[in-house]
């Protein structure tokens, strides 16, 4: 009983979870609702019903040349994190050796760190460095950021898969590379795909690593929503912002099939 | 520690990995499977954020190069500048609300995730993390345009439409404003810590401080709320820091009205090319996040200890 909701204080808990569920969710719809309005401004309740907002933002130069940009980073951000994270998860979860939950505590500081300072230590060094390619240089800034993130979520997958059954092929004489093969990577692949999606949206996303190592030429998507929202006052930001819920939205359930969201999140 | 079946049963695929003997030493092999990914670390965060706070005790001359003399003028600077030490206090305030608020909304939000039965808790944790795979800039515009100032802005609408107020309010581009922000963009770093501590908790325990004659408040004041404090200390700490820490919401919601240290970074640095100052105040921010974590984590050590012996 006691485990179970009950008592005369829930329907108190109950109104601030409603209230909260609101609270998350009202942004979102709100900007949903805007993207669809036919005016030339933002109103509220809006009228009217058009799709032109987002047929003008598609047809943008600058949100295609942000969009693309903004995707190969995220692609390659991933990839990148992936060499790094996923053998490091392998080490901390299937190995014991001293100094490893250091070790663990090296790969994920980069998440206690506060991310708008490492994104000034990355300027500071590439300028020392006398690096001026754009590109370049947000691809390390993003793999560092996602890293950590794909470590977490593998790491996660890595312990749960039974390690017995492993330790069974191996009796039955199956070799290293064949075991590896055939029972090791079918038991993490979700784990790994899992990482690889959260990374990609953990790049796609970012906004305070990018700010600081932008270029006009290389500007991603967060940014150019940012710099929007202090200078254009029609509903086309609204649109981006609907065309990044969708994407998340199709990501979320896409996480939640393969691994669970709330293990894919690892938190 | 008496020879509990469990834990024999838990370590022994380890003790198999071991007996192992054609496998490489586990040390080696770890070491060669974490390397690149430290190395990475090392050469891209821990040496360049080094740098930077280095950076914070060095002089910049009028030519914009760096170098010695060594100082600590920038800090006395930041400190005794009644500007700069507004922009700390607005940040450490800003921060703390933010915090309050969360452990205020999210622990009853927790509670009804654990015990609101297996629907309920699918539907709440989907709820709850989705919006964090949703980029902060989306959502901070969301709250952009329900706290507009004047007529304009959704809440507005709303008050003025069901008669609750007469006149719109102003919010935007206030403290209040970024609290409201913050709060939803971390709320989930409360609720989801939370949750795992509360839902760790064994219901017998409960159950059999029912059986004992406890009160539910009783229960809760003995038995959850201790039991949910480690879940509540990582809340907390990431509620703190990573409001203390943010940019985009106060620079969209707060502006002028509510400067926080990101901002002060953000200006010092791209704005007056003022690197030593830029990384005193990224120092002070960096200084603030540690010292939140080590407490946090130094109160989850007790605790461990203390239940453990």
């Amino acid at each position: 009983m006691s485990n179970r909701l009950g008592g005369p204080i829930t329907w108190l808990l109950v109104s601030v979870t409603v209230a909260m569920v609101i609270f998350i969710l009202a942004p979102l719809l709100v900007t949903v609702a805007i993207s669809i309005s036919d005016t030339p401004y933002v109103v509220f309740p809006p009228r009217g019903f058009t799709l032109n907002w987002y047929a003008k933002v598609l047809r943008d130069a600058d949100f295609q040349a942000s969009l693309s940009f903004s995707f190969v980073l995220a692609v390659a951000a991933t990839l990148g994190a992936l060499l790094l994270g996923v053998p490091a998860a392998f080490a901390v979860t299937r190995h014991r050796f001293p100094g490893r939950g250091a070790a663990v505590a090296a790969l994920l500081s980069p998440l206690v760190f506060p991310v708008l300072i490492t994104g000034v230590a990355l300027l500071q060094l590439f300028a020392v460095m006398g690096s001026n390619n754009t590109p370049l240089n947000m691809f390390i800034a993003h793999v560092l950021v996602t890293t950590p993130y794909v470590v977490r979520t593998v790491a996660a997958s890595l312990t749960l898969a039974d390690t017995s059954l492993e330790d069974a092929a191996r009796t039955l004489g199956a070799g290293r590379w064949r075991v590896f093969r055939r029972i090791t990577i079918p038991q993490i692949a979700p784990g790994v795909a899992a990482g690889s999606l959260f990374a990609f949206m953990v790049s796609f996303d970012n906004f305070p690593i990018s700010l600081w190592l932008a270029d006009a030429q290389h500007n991603p998507v967060p940014l150019l929503i940012f710099q929007m929202i202090s200078n254009v006052f029609e509903p086309s930001i609204a649109a981006i912002s609907t065309l990044m819920i969708l994407l998340a939205m199709v990501i979320v359930v896409i996480l939640e099939r393969i691994m669970g969201l709330r293990r894919a999140m690892a938190i | 520690m008496a020879a509990n079946p469990a834990r024999v049963f838990a370590e022994m695929p380890r003790v198999q990995t071991r007996l192992r003997s054609w496998q490489l030493p586990a040390t080696a092999a770890a070491g060669m499977l974490l390397l690149p990914a430290l190395l990475f670390l090392t050469a891209f965060f821990a040496l360049p954020a080094l740098g930077l706070l280095s950076y914070s005790f060095l002089t910049q001359s009028p030519e914009g190069t760096l170098g010695p003399p060594l100082t600590l003028e920038h800090y006395g600077h930041f400190f005794g500048t009644g500007l700069y030490s507004h922009v700390l206090l607005t940040t450490l305030r800003i921060s703390l609300v933010t915090t309050a608020a969360a452990i205020a909304l999210g622990y009853p939000f927790a509670l009804v995730m654990v015990r609101g039965g297996p629907l309920v808790n699918r539907a709440l944790t989907i709820i709850v993390i989705a919006p964090l795979i949703v980029s902060v800039v989306v959502r901070t515009y969301g709250w952009q345009l329900i706290l507009s100032n004047g007529k304009t802005g959704i809440l507005n609408w709303l008050l003025l439409t069901t008669g609750i107020i007469k006149t719109p309010v102003t919010l935007l581009y206030s403290e209040t404003a970024v609290v409201i922000g913050s709060l939803h963009v971390f709320f989930p770093m409360m609720v989801l810590p939370l949750a795992s501590a509360l839902g760790r908790i064994d219901p017998n325990i409960a159950d059999a401080a029912l059986t004992l004659g406890a009160t539910s408040w009783r229960i809760f004041r003995r038995i959850t709320l201790p039991l949910s404090l480690p879940g509540l200390a990582v809340g907390c700490s990431l509620v703190f820091s990573l409001t203390a820490g943010s940019f985009v919401t106060p620079a969209i919601l707060g502006g002028s009205g509510a400067q926080m240290l990101g901002m002060l970074v953000d200006q010092q640095i791209l704005v007056v090319y003022d690197w030593p100052f830029g990384a005193t105040v990224a120092t002070v921010l960096v200084v603030i996040v540690l010292a939140v974590n080590i407490v946090a984590s130094r109160a989850l050590d007790r605790r461990e200890t203390a239940y453990s012996s």
